[in-house]
């Protein structure tokens, strides 16, 4: 007889590092949500978008498929 | 001075100034000298051993500013967040995956897999980490860090 298993669904999960992380933009992802979700910040979108000017050149316009570099926090 | 001797010192003259013109004849732009006959291409420098190297992978419940565990455990409470650092050398581009599970009664139940994908230059730290808003149930747990598809590290902890 084995017990229910708990739930685990409202996990809340996070990662970072020192070293400067790719992150591939995905549907529905601004520039503000993604440095929301690394930096815990949206206001830090501009290092995002400092760092992929090679391929970002309207910060309103990223695409999914794109792969940013994240510099670390 | 006559006829024949300025005949003769315009002659001597004009040899002597066709010879200093030959030996002031502007000289030939020195042939570009053929490149040298192409030179083996340089062996490409040896490459740097790609990739990154998985070291030292520590558990805990709280992180300093250097994404390094500090401190370490192993025994959590109910309101814990779990980290798992990972400490790489080398450079390149890395997928380090941590894969969080509670196991009960023999079964195994997913907690949380999360990727980051690194391109370090030197030396990195990367960390991942768990929370649950409503507190973890009492149980054993284990977290797998991989880098790439290997498996690097096996955490088992504790939540009590």
């Amino acid at each position: 007889m084995t017990g229910k298993m708990p739930d685990f669904s409202n996990v809340q999960s996070g990662s970072s590092s020192t070293a400067t992380k790719i992150y591939e933009v995905v549907s529905g992802d601004s520039l503000s949500k993604i440095a929301k979700r690394e930096y815990g910040n949206a206001n830090e979108w501009t290092r995002i978008f400092e760092a992929n000017k090679d391929i970002i050149k309207d910060p309103n316009k990223i695409f999914p498929g794109q792969k940013l570099k994240i510099p670390p926090k | 001075m006559n006829r024949k001797h300025l005949y003769v010192i315009l002659t001597a003259a004009a040899v002597a100034l066709a010879a200093c013109g030959k030996k002031e004849e502007a000289p030939k732009p020195a042939a570009v000298p053929a490149p040298p006959p192409a030179a083996a291409p340089a062996p490409a420098p040896a490459p740097v051993p790609a990739g990154v190297t998985a070291g030292a992978v520590s558990l805990g419940s709280a992180i300093g500013a250097d994404k390094k565990v500090t401190t370490a455990t192993d025994s959590f409470a109910k309101g814990d967040t779990f980290y798992v650092s990972v400490d790489t050398t080398g450079t390149g581009t890395a997928e380090l995956k941590a894969k969080w599970t509670y196991q009960k009664d023999g079964q195994v139940a997913p907690v949380k897999e999360d990727t980051q994908t690194i391109t370090p230059t030197g030396p990195a730290t990367s960390e991942f980490h768990v929370d649950k808003p409503d507190g973890w149930p009492a149980g054993d747990y284990q977290v797998e860090v991989f880098l790439g598809d290997k498996l690097i590290a096996t955490k088992k902890f504790t939540v009590k």
